[in-house]
């Protein structure tokens, strides 16, 4: 009948079904390498072929932006270039019956009004530009594990949900201990070299994990197991022999920001991270597990918010509460394998009261009031000297949080805060306006280091003497205690002066 | 009370005229529309942050009230919205810079000193979700309480309910009025022109008249968010769809947008919908901010709605706060004439898609 055809209709993928499981390929993106080879890992242990998206590049923004509406932010436009441009090698090395018969795309979204939620209706401009309308790419939405795509091809289970978890939490830890370290390093080189040893060691242990029940068994038996532990103690051992020079002083700069931006390493956002250990900083990089914790906490402050409307509300509360528990306690367990050397989560509870003068923490979308929380945090908890906010242009929620840290500033003017609005191809505006507060950040960095050798009436000599005696202080995995200075160097000194007996 | 006429204003202000009315709330003062004046003298330098204009511009409503004789100036933080799409869709989402913006822009106003404070106004910024009836007065029993003295959540709650009854009876009386018009246009075979936008491009500043300007050439402009819902109209319209089992009600929106969140952006493509079947309307106008990030990804999917029908479609993307008039003026001048040559065709091959006109048309 006429009617049913005349109407535009949304794209609709075509079936994934279980039998073409062995014969089709996951293409997914968006995350660090690291993260991307774990997932690798887990999904093949469950029975899927994946591939990640190549690393982003610069040519991906302009691919992207001559298949997607004008106006997108820049995540948008350099993940659908991205995409886009994988698509199209695919389709000159295999044909357009291979690509849409042998690939697929997953993407993980639906949270909310802009982000995720929406990325997809921008992959299918893509589909529709190269016509490839007949290429699969399923949305799947992680907070409900039921939700799967039709045909039964892809099913979520308890065991590749907590697979991805982990997957996640192994990601964050190694990048936190490769930025911790690498500034560091007395062999040039030695910590990227272990950073991929690290990640194909834990790749083959997360493909080869045993699955242990499908259901709550599942649950239990990942959340108490020693097996992703062990996996990590392993790690530590490869860490171990990585030589550190602590002496080096240098300033620490936390990168914030949007989610993508943030996490991202490639010329999405200019590499910047490796830009500032470049122009001699430290570098504090976002887990992505700090999301999903703001996640789970949301849904127990929104309860909280609506006690007395609830039914069984304490029962809820209990529930939820749990989890974000359990969430915790695997984190810090893995941290522990690691002597601790990665940064502990923040809580969550401390972000939204540190945030709520300057930004009200039910405005979700985007990092919400995180943004505010996480560089009060740091900046009252001395973690570090600077704040690096990456703001992608045309973002919808980051920019609204980036104007209200005017009022921020206002109360604490002595907060170095530096937000770099991220175009994709204004790459030295970026740069020199970092420029501008990082010297100023290490300037503060050098007065904390003379002020705690004069405290402690320590020598940087005096120190190298003491190191000749316990070279085990030179380990990267040795664990410095944080002593209210934002700078290792500062409180390596300290440190040293405490073994010493001087302090 | 001063409540600055911005962004989500403008689809909810009768909640909030029959919300402090029946507080006793004395008197409630408006903010004007939104001009370059406005934001030229009360907002510019306030702003920390490059954003889309309808945002910047509550710098200017703010400023303006606080030279206003208010004791209290209201400014809502609307989280989710009133929608008459309930039930099919995700959520009623506001956009995110909506709902943040008035964090955003506040700070402009204390950044250096507590200029509320000074002009002794109480600023009141509560959390409002729509969506989540149940916790509405509590949010804004707990601003309010302190600035209202001796209010009750239990009065809070009566006035939520009356805020909810001057909404409804607003809409009910805006869709009769479209529906009138409707009407007029069946009986004169005449088209009528839909706007697509979003409620605030209604303010003059926002949106620049631009639907104005087509009314003045004779054609009958309706907005989507107040367009007739009667079951015997959506079902012409739709009907046979739902028995296809292509969609599930007159109001789903699945069939051609599958992220529901954002409640403007499930009206605009319910509207486009509505456009693309109903024969008198021949041409569809978009309007949409200048950094739209909300608006983007709808671009496409919105114009192939609309023109899959054979229904002209047009789009005033990119506005700013400079009114472009003169090239409004000549670009309304050639739809004008596109609409007058193929309207006529477009009634006739869009009636021959429907049954019968439903016979509550044709009085
Ligand atoms: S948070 Fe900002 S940058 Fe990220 S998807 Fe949303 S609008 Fe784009
Ligand atoms: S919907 Fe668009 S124009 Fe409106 S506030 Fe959001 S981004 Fe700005």
């Amino acid at each position: 009948m006429e009617t049913k055809e005349f109407h535009y209709r949304a794209y609709r993928p075509r079936p994934f079904t279980k039998e073409e499981r062995s014969k089709t390929t996951i293409l997914f993106g968006g995350l660090t390498w690291k993260h991307e080879r774990l997932i690798q890992g887990s999904l093949e242990r469950v029975g899927y072929k994946s591939m990640p998206l190549p690393n982003i590049e610069r040519q991906d923004l302009d691919i992207g932006k001559e298949f997607i509406d004008v106006g997108a932010c820049c995540p948008t436009t350099f993940t659908a270039g991205n995409l886009a441009r994988t698509l199209m090698t695919l389709r000159e090395r295999e044909g357009e019956e291979g690509v849409k018969n042998n690939y697929l795309f997953v993407t993980i979204g639906a949270c909310g009004p802009c982000r995720f939620g929406q990325y997809h209706e921008s992959y299918e401009r893509v589909l529709e530009g190269l016509n490839l309308t007949d290429f699969r790419l399923f949305l799947l939405d992680l907070m409900q594990m039921e939700q799967s795509a039709p045909g039964g091809g892809l099913e979520i289970s308890m065991p590749l949900t907590f697979g991805l978890v982990y997957s996640m939490f192994y990601a964050d830890l190694i990048t936190d201990m490769e930025y911790a370290i690498r500034p560091y390093e007395v062999v040039e080189g030695s910590t990227d070299r272990v950073v991929k040893e690290s990640i194909e060691l834990l790749y083959e242990k997360l493909k080869n994990r045993p699955i242990k029940g499908k259901k709550i068994d599942s649950l239990v038996w990942h959340v108490f197991t020693g097996y992703f532990v062990d996996a990590l103690k392993e790690v530590r051992r490869l860490w171990d022999e990585i030589e550190v020079d602590r002496l080096r002083v240098k300033p620490k700069v936390k990168i914030t920001g949007e989610f993508w931006l943030q996490t991202h390493e490639g010329d999405g956002n200019y590499n910047i991270k490796r830009w500032l250990e470049k122009e001699g900083a430290e570098v504090i990089p976002p887990p992505v597990a700090v999301w999903m914790d703001y996640l789970i906490n949301m849904e127990l402050f929104k309860l909280e918010d609506a006690k007395g409307f609830v039914k069984r509300y304490y029962l809820k509360k209990l529930a939820i509460g749990t989890i974000a528990s359990l969430y915790r306690m695997v984190y810090n367990r893995l941290r522990r394998a690691l002597n601790n050397i990665p940064n502990p989560l923040p809580d969550q509870r401390k972000l939204k009261d540190l945030a709520r003068p300057y930004f009200y923490y039910r405005l979700t979308g985007g990092e919400g009031h995180m943004l505010i929380g996480k560089a009060l945090y740091a900046y009252l908890n001395r973690q570090a000297h600077m704040i690096c906010e990456l703001s992608p242009y045309g973002c919808l929620p980051n920019t609204m949080s980036v104007g209200a840290m005017a009022k921020v500033l206002g109360d604490y003017p002595d907060l170095l805060y530096a937000p770099i609005e991220i175009k994709g191809d204004a790459e030295v505006h970026a740069y020199s306006r970092c420029q501008m507060i990082l010297t100023e950040a290490k300037r503060r960095a050098k007065e904390e280091f003379e002020e705690v050798l004069e405290r402690t009436g320590l020598t940087v000599e005096d120190i190298r003497n003491f190191e000749e005696d316990h070279p085990e202080l030179r380990r990267a995995t040795y664990k410095v205690p944080h002593y209210g200075y934002a700078g290792t160097a500062s409180n390596y000194v300290m440190h040293i002066a405490k073994l010493m007996g001087r302090i | 009370m001063g409540i600055p006429k911005f962004l989500n204003i403008w689809g909810t202000h009768q909640f909030w005229v029959g919300f402090f009315q029946s507080l006793g709330v004395g008197r409630i003062v408006f903010s004007s529309d939104t001009s370059e004046e406005q934001y030229r003298e009360y907002g510019k330098g306030r702003i920390t942050m490059d954003s889309c204009f309808p945002v910047k511009a509550l710098a200017g409503h703010m400023g303006e009230l606080l030279h206003k004789d208010i004791n209290l100036l209201f400014v809502p933080m609307i989280y989710s919205l009133p929608s008459f799409l309930k039930g099919h869709v995700v959520d009623t989402l506001s956009c995110t810079r909506v709902m943040m913006s008035v964090e955003n822009i506040k700070a402009g106003f204390l950044r250096e000193k507590n200029e509320f404070e000074e002009r002794g106004i109480a600023f009141v910024s509560p959390f409002v979700p729509f969506a989540e009836p149940e916790l509405l007065p509590k949010y804004l029993w707990e601003s309010l309480k302190e600035h209202i003295p001796g209010l009750t959540l239990e009065e809070t709650a009566k006035a939520v309910k009356e805020g909810f009854r001057a909404l409804e009876d607003f809409e009910r009386k805006m869709r009769e009025k479209s529906l009138e018009i409707i009407r007029w246009c069946v009986k004169n075979n005449r088209p009528a022109i839909l706007v697509l936008a979003r409620p605030y491009h209604m303010d003059p500043g926002i949106g620049h008249d631009i639907d104005g300007e087509f009314q003045q050439y004779g054609f009958p402009v309706l907005w989507y968010n107040y367009l007739p819902l009667d079951d015997w109209l959506l079902e012409w319209l739709f009907g046979e769809e739902i028995r296809a089992g292509i969609i599930r009600s007159y109001f789903d929106i699945s069939d051609v947008w599958t992220s529901s969140y954002s409640s403007n952006t499930n009206e605009i493509i319910w509207g486009a919908k509505f456009s693309a079947r109903f024969p008198w309307i021949t041409g569809v106008i978009r309007l949409s901010s200048y950094e739209c990030g909300m608006d983007q990804p709808t671009f496409t999917p919105v114009q192939k709605i609309v023109e899959s029908s054979g229904t002209l479609f047009f789009k005033f993307g990119e506005l700013d706060e400079t009114k472009p008039a003169g090239s409004v003026k000549i670009r309304v001048e050639t739809i004008v004439y596109y609409l007058e040559k193929y309207s006529q065709d477009i009634i006739k091959k869009k009636l021959s898609r429907l049954g019968a006109v439903p016979s509550q048309l044709l009085v």
